[in-house]
């Protein structure tokens, strides 16, 4: 398609817009297991020390284990919350007769693009007076309704692309429209199902904003609040353990990435193409 | 597989009856109009709960005075040296505050009873209403003078004991209700009019109140103007340089280049979106700190090292938009890319063949293809930075000196975290609510460039 047109000198600039950011995570890696001079970046010796806070806790902060524990409860959970519930409205949205159906679909949209962050300074009040703050359930919930008008937004065009013959054909066999939903269209979006839990399981992950106002400290604290603790600390700077401590957190993430990217991709890019 | 079988299996019963035992085991579960309405049902209650709840709300606490001093639930009526010097400043009854303020002794039934639990002498209880009932003094001595005076002529630690009783001071009492505070005062100033009682309450309530003061406050404040100004700035650098602008460049220039590379490249820019915020920015701050990257580099050529991304207002910018507007620039890039895509590679053939230059091609044949795309991603991407916390609170936290501080974070800091501690719920909300109004008004606008009609197809099963 190109022809007579060179492709070096695009691909050096693009090379060196990109050095900042390779250079960051390449050192990401290195500077975990490896010590440099001062006034130095090249490591001159190999060491684990930098990941001891996995078998040392320390005094004044919950151990990293659960810290992992809660940041994986409250991922999956939210994934969960949010598959269930995006996986149901968005059939209905795609397939069913339902009054006001086409209102609904507006509002999801509108949803979709509204910041949720401003609407913090009441759900924050409300989780107080309700006894939610701090805890796990309440940061989920909070993390879940967020997440679902982009879930189910995309189940919506998953579902769209389900072809209506398998579904009139179920009918004519005499199964209830729940009946063809779990059995017979269900398998058909499992791609999407996953994923969008994928995706889900990801954004919850990371999240930061909602448990550092929400569920700031105590049992409730997930790996994103503890690590900007840490950063935060000025007495205990020490960047190669902040950078293994991020690479433990990161890890999942990156794994799920590689092995799954295609699929990410996708959805990444707003999740207006389903 | 399931599904196989079961139709399998049905296809031997004839299909009018199997139907219409179905419909009659499950009822509402096999119309379409109750199956949609229970399958809406949970993603209408976290709406509810979550996004319709929290907008009515927030506009309520914006006409409230609530901070953490005021607590969420409401209070309760405290005297103290302060609320007596607001009744005298703010309702010029200086006269009331000092009579409530300084301690007073009033002989009442009230204190009689109390004796009498006590179990002090009933003689001399007696004989201290026929003498001194609804007798007022100033002082304790006063009091004490005359209860001595008595027939019984109690003894000094018994004096004490009585006296105390009858202390009827206001100063640095509490009271759970309105009632109660308006009948102590009135034990020691029967006369009390009502706008003084009115005075009097509305001084000492430590509970939130209503008040239009957050907006005025809100429209006077130099700090508004500031924080509006850095919004504007920081939104407008970030989607022009980098959502949009660099977003399509890496799009264009990806395009251009071999799958491989290309598809490395696009990997390389997915890395800040898809890496945890926290650790993104302590990248960034690797890069930026007194010991870190570029200091150390810069060393080699004689630079002190120094704090980059602190040490000036202007390289706080500069990464507050670096920061944000590398993770940003991914999703145009994926968007402008899957327009680029979708245009026939024949045009680009032509092009070649009319030996267009590269620049002709994108001229005239990519970016009108982008008109729509860019549309999008423009008015998405002002909605999420208009409201973007989480990047430059944990790179600059607003410094230095509140350079950066930008309209999000500024709630942030008013309403959820300070240093004073003193959190001012009902100003964030205000300040929330301008936010909220703003993101209703643009995602309708978003809503809009949609080709709504086509999204919604009727459904083609009547059941």
């Amino acid at each position: 398609m190109i022809g007579h047109l060179r492709t070096w000198p695009i691909v050096l600039a693009l090379t060196i817009v990109s050095a900042p950011l390779v250079l960051m995570y390449v050192f990401l890696f290195v500077d975990t297991i490896s010590n440099a001079p001062a006034g130095s970046f090249i490591p001159n010796e190999f060491t684990l020390e930098h990941w001891s806070f996995l078998w040392e806790t320390r005094p004044g902060r919950p151990s990293i284990w659960r810290v992992t524990l809660n940041s994986f409860l409250f991922a999956t959970s939210t994934a969960a919350l949010v598959l269930v519930i995006s996986s149901m409205a968005g059939y209905v949205l795609s397939r069913l007769n339902v009054p006001g159906r086409t209102y609904f679909l507006a509002g999801v949209m509108v949803l979709h693009a509204f910041p949720a962050i401003t609407l913090i300074v009441a759900i924050f009040l409300v989780l107080q007076v309700v006894g939610l703050y701090n805890t796990l359930i309440g940061v989920i919930l909070v993390k879940a309704a967020i997440d679902m008008p982009l879930g189910i937004w995309l189940m919506k065009g998953f579902y769209d692309t389900v072809p209506w013959e398998i579904e009139m054909a179920g009918i004519q066999d005499g199964a209830s429209r729940f009946t063809v939903w779990r059995k017979l269209v269900l398998p058909q979006v499992k791609p999407g199902i996953f994923a969008l839990g994928l995706f889900a399981f990801l954004l919850g992950w990371g999240e930061f904003i909602l448990p550092q106002v929400l569920a700031p400290s105590g049992n409730a604290q997930v790996l994103s609040v503890y690590l900007a603790g840490l950063i935060a600390d000025d007495n205990n700077f020490d960047m190669n353990m902040f950078k293994s401590v991020g690479l433990f957190y990161m890890m999942p993430v990156l794994i799920l990435f590689f092995v799954f990217q295609n699929r990410l991709m996708n959805i990444y890019g707003g999740g207006s193409k389903g | 597989m399931n599904a196989s079988r079961d139709i399998a299996e049905s296809a031997r019963t004839p299909i009018g009856v199997r139907a219409a035992q179905s419909r009659l085991h499950l009822g509402w579960l096999s119309s379409s109009k109750g199956l949609g309405i229970l399958f809406l049902l949970p993603a209408v209650v976290l709406v509810v709960l979550f996004f319709l709840m929290p907008v009515a709300l927030t506009g309520v606490f914006a006409f409230t005075n609530m901070t953490t001093a005021t607590g969420i639930t409401g209070g309760a009526y405290q005297v103290s040296p302060g609320t007596l010097r607001v009744l005298t400043d703010r309702y010029g009854m200086g006269e009331l505050a000092e009579r409530l303020g300084q301690p007073t002794y009033v002989v009442d039934e009230q204190g009689l009873a109390a004796l009498e639990e006590k179990g002090i002498d009933k003689n001399i209880i007696d004989s201290l209403r026929d003498g001194l009932l609804g007798k007022t003094y100033a002082s304790r001595r006063e009091l004490e003078r005359d209860i001595r005076g008595l027939p019984d002529r109690p003894n000094t630690r018994t004096v004490k004991s009585i006296s105390e009783e009858f202390s009827r001071s206001l100063a640095n009492a509490r009271f759970s209700s309105r009632e109660s505070l308006i009948a102590a005062a009135e034990a020691i100033d029967p006369d009390l009019t009502d706008e003084e009682k009115e005075a009097l309450a509305a001084s000492t309530y430590t509970g939130w109140t209503w008040t239009t003061e957050n907006f005025r406050r809100l429209a006077s404040s130099p700090t508004t103007r500031q924080v509006l100004f850095n919004t504007l700035f920081f939104v407008a650098m970030t989607l022009v340089i980098f959502n949009t602008g660099y977003a399509m460049v890496l799009a264009i220039a990806t395009h251009y280049i071999p799958d491989r590379p290309a598809g490395i490249f696009r990997i390389i820019w997915f890395l800040p979106r898809i890496s945890p915020v926290v650790i993104y920015v302590l990248l960034w701050k690797w890069l930026a700190w007194d010991t870190g990257f570029l200091s150390a580099f810069l060393s080699n050529f004689g630079v002190r090292p120094r704090n980059w991304m602190l040490d000036t207002a202007t390289n706080a910018w500069f990464f507050v938009i670096v920061i944000n507007g590398f993770v940003g620039a991914s999703m145009g890039m994926v968007i402008f890319a899957s327009a680029i895509k979708a245009i026939p590679e024949s045009l680009f053939h032509a092009a070649s063949v009319d030996g267009a230059y590269r620049w002709q091609q994108i001229r005239h044949i990519i970016l009108p293809q982008l008109k729509w795309p860019i549309l999008f991603v423009t008015c998405y991407q002002t909605l999420s930075l208009l409201t973007s916390i989480d990047q430059t609170l944990l790179a600059t936290n607003g410094g230095p000196g509140g350079a950066t501080e930008v309209w999000s974070l500024w709630i942030y800091h008013t309403a959820l975290n300070n240093y004073a501690g003193n959190l001012q719920y009902g100003m964030g909300a205000a300040m929330a609510l301008v936010l909220v109004v703003i993101g209703i008004v643009l995602s309708l606008i978003y809503l809009r460039l949609f080709n709504y009609n086509a999204l919604v197809a009727k459904p083609r099963i009547e059941l």
